[in-house]
């Protein structure tokens, strides 16, 4: 309460005493002036003067007409004093001397006079010695008016005098109360400037003392420091600024920022210093900041501060921070961090292909013997029916005949031989071990192999052979993968072919390419199963009661596409249609 | 009679300059340090220095009256008459002492005649030493009113 009352109490009193102080003065003033005004306009009438001289006129001419009388003046003497005495009478008559006259009450007496001038004028201008006597008689009034009426005059004047002396008087007295209470007020006036003196000498001093010790803080700030006005002029730069820009104090104070250094024409800086201008505090972290000469920037933390006095913004405040050391870390973190993930992924896809290398072998196995009842059937009914041939025959076999089916069944243990490598290469292919050792081989001649084997196995079947190829039909793929599709694609055609029709197998080329078609007229696959249908253990609806595992197609599928070609089902144009695709032989190729 | 003669002499002044010749009774007393001294200055005398009028209010009168005369400074340039002060005498030996510089600094004027009528021996005349008191306000001031002599006829210069 008391803290809230005291600023107003301590403006009232000299606000006061200001006002008294203006007051007493223009009172004073005034007073004065009037009496400066009075003294001038009343100190002029001097009636006892005039009165006096006018009785010694009228005295004189008394005494003048007593020595004519006598003969000793002359009548221009006469005349002279006569003329005097009129000269007066015209001079009381005349304004302020008639009107003060009149307000003593001389004025009848003074028009009773007049007459009487008027009446002895004949008397003047005719004297003769002897005629005095009547004269002196009729001039005896007026030395006695003019001695009455010069007391009245007496008395009115002091009166007068008296009255203004103590008009004076009062106002002398109000203005030097005036001026005891102008001392009064001045001096409660001095008391109050001197205690203000003190307290602002007082807070001089504190001030003085806050800001040398903010001083002393800038100055041995390890922080760079720098502030600016509204215009972004540099206003302060301690001496770790200069450090850090190798720029001095001197060269930057006064100067507009972004003609200091680049580095405060940056959009961060920029942004920063104006929120601060507009009040906002902001901070930005590791900002790089390019010296001159030097290669590599420091990393510096900026926060903006705006410099405000009470609602005012005078400018703003910039702390710049080295934090390179902290940058280094951080970077060094950052790069441990991403080996560490680079690492777990590497080891994560390796588990991942492990996991799936495991599965895919698993699933191999699972479907090992599926793939011996489909594949492996055909060369084994081929060796055993060429054997049997030959126990039926026994001893009545002809050598030739022998040897013919001796080596029928050694060709199919031999197909059956490559087989069983080709499988397991296909395993190994599955668990991602393995490659294709693609070389140069005669495609036709791989071709006429299988139909050669297809035709053993399935005498009663018709295999339409056509090479419509001009020149060289060499491929560049590996012959036990190719000799494996083939029999594959034959073997389905085959099984899938409608009775009693032909089975053909048509090979062609492009530049680049070689096509073997193969080609039956059986059932046409339906749509939704032909982008299924080289899944592995997919099978068809038509393939409900036919032997097969639907290992086939996935193998025949991944083999061709390991060596670089491909197997795809044709469109349906009559029948249906596979066709293998492997690379030309072009020479030079690995 | 004298009186009468007085009047007459004012009129016949009015009336024509020609006539001012016969006036007897105009005429100014000059003594003092100067070469010509004493001499009496007449009316044809007189009428030499170049006339001048100012209007001004007095302490006796009501109003502004005109008062046209010559410069007391003229009739002392004309005479060579020069000196620290001047003593005016009246008819009524009233006598006031005026400092010459008076007569330089302010147009003070040997009044002849007041609104167009000539002064009267029987007024204020024959000479009436006017104070231009309206125009500067020192002049108004009672030790400048007692050098306002009135039927001035004789002037002593020290």
């Amino acid at each position: 309460m008391t803290n809230s009352h005291t600023p107003t109490l301590r403006l009232i009193l000299p606000l006061a005493a200001v006002v008294v102080f203006a007051m007493l003065l223009t009172f004073s003033l005034i007073r004065m002036f009037e009496i400066e005004n009075a003294m001038r306009v009343d100190a002029e009438q001097n009636m006892l003067w005039v009165l006096h001289q006018s009785e010694v006129a009228a005295l004189r001419l008394s005494e003048t007409v007593a020595l004519a009388d006598l003969g000793e003046a002359t009548r221009d003497d006469l005349s002279l004093r006569f003329d005097l005495l009129v000269s007066r009478f015209v001079l009381l008559n005349d304004g302020p001397q008639r009107r003060f006259l009149e307000h003593t009450g001389f004025g009848d007496d003074l028009d009773r006079l007049s007459a009487t001038l008027d009446s002895i004028a004949p008397m003047i201008a005719e004297f003769a010695p002897g005629d005095g006597a009547p004269l002196r008689v009729e001039l005896a009034p007026f030395p006695r008016l003019f001695g009455r009426a010069a007391n009245a005059a007496m008395m009115a004047e002091w009166d007068e005098l008296g009255g203004r002396l103590e008009t004076y008087r009062d106002q002398l007295r109000q203005i030097i109360a005036s001026l005891i209470g102008i001392m009064m007020a001045g001096g409660i006036l001095a008391v109050i400037l001197v205690l203000a003196l003190r307290q602002t000498r007082q807070r001089n001093r504190m001030l003085r003392r806050e800001r040398d010790f903010s001083a002393l803080l800038v100055s041995s700030s390890g922080e760079g420091i720098l502030a600016v006005d509204q215009s972004t002029r540099c206003t302060m730069w301690n001496s770790a600024m200069t450090q850090l820009l190798e720029t001095s104090g001197e060269d930057a104070v006064n100067q507009p920022l972004d003609r200091i250094a680049g580095f405060f024409d940056t959009t961060p800086v920029r942004e920063g210093i104006k929120s601060a201008l507009q009040g906002e505090t902001s901070r930005h972290m590791l900002q790089p900041l390019f010296r001159k000469d030097a290669d590599e920037p420091l990393y510096v933390d900026l926060r903006f501060f705006p410099m405000r006095n009470e609602e005012d913004i005078l400018g703003a405040i910039l702390f710049i921070n080295d934090a390179s050391d902290r940058y280094a870390v951080q970077q060094k973190d950052a790069q441990d961090r991403d080996r560490l993930e680079y690492l777990v992924a590497e080891r994560t896809r390796e588990l991942d292909d492990a996991l799936l290398r495991e599965r895919s072998a698993g699933e191999i196995y699972r479907n090992f013997a599926a793939m011996i009842s489909h594949q492996f059937r055909t060369p084994l009914a081929v060796a055993d029916s060429a054997l049997q041939r030959l126990i039926r025959r026994g001893l009545h076999a002809k050598p030739d005949e022998v040897v013919e089916r001796a080596d029928r069944a050694r060709n199919a243990i031999a197909g059956l031989t490559r087989l069983v490598e080709s499988t397991l290469d296909a395993a190994r292919l599955d668990a991602g071990q393995m490659g294709a050792r693609r070389v140069e081989c005669d495609l036709g001649e791989i071709i006429r192999t299988v139909c050669a084997r297809q035709r053993e196995t399935t005498p009663t079947s018709k295999i339409d052979l056509r090479f419509d190829i001009a020149g060289s039909v060499a491929a560049f793929c590996d012959p036990a993968h190719a000799e494996h599709i083939l029999e594959n694609l034959l073997s389905n055609g085959i099984k899938y072919a409608a009775p009693e029709t032909s089975v053909s197998v048509v090979l062609h080329a492009d530049a680049q390419w070689l096509f073997c078609d193969v080609s039956n007229t059986g059932h046409s696959i339906p749509e939704n199963e032909r982008a299924r249908i080289f899944d592995r253990n997919y099978r068809g609806a038509n393939s409900v009661g036919v032997v097969g595992t639907g290992i086939g197609l996935f193998m025949a599928r991944a083999l061709a596409r390991l060596q670089g070609g491909d197997v795809t089902l044709q469109p349906d144009v009559a029948g249906v249609t596979f066709r293998m695709t492997l690379l030309r032989f072009k020479g030079g190729q690995t | 009679m004298f009186i009468k003669v007085a009047a007459l002499a004012c009129g016949s002044m009015l009336a024509s300059s020609a006539t001012s010749a016969d006036q007897p009774a105009l005429s100014l007393h000059v003594t003092g340090q100067f070469a010509k001294a004493p001499v009496t200055l007449d009316r044809a005398a007189l009428d030499d220095l170049s006339a001048v009028t100012i209007e001004t209010s007095t302490v006796i009168t009501d109003g502004t009256h005109s008062f046209t005369g010559f410069l007391m400074r003229d009739l002392l340039d004309h005479l060579g008459a020069t000196g620290t002060s001047v003593t005016a005498v009246a008819l009524n030996d009233y006598s006031v002492e005026i400092p010459m510089v008076d007569f330089y600094d302010y147009d003070v004027v040997v009044a002849t005649h007041m609104d167009g009528k000539a002064l009267r021996r029987a007024d204020k005349g024959p000479f009436w030493i006017v104070y231009p008191r309206d125009d500067h306000r020192v002049l108004q001031d009672i030790r400048f009113d007692y050098r306002w002599v009135w039927q001035l006829y004789q002037l002593d210069v020290q």
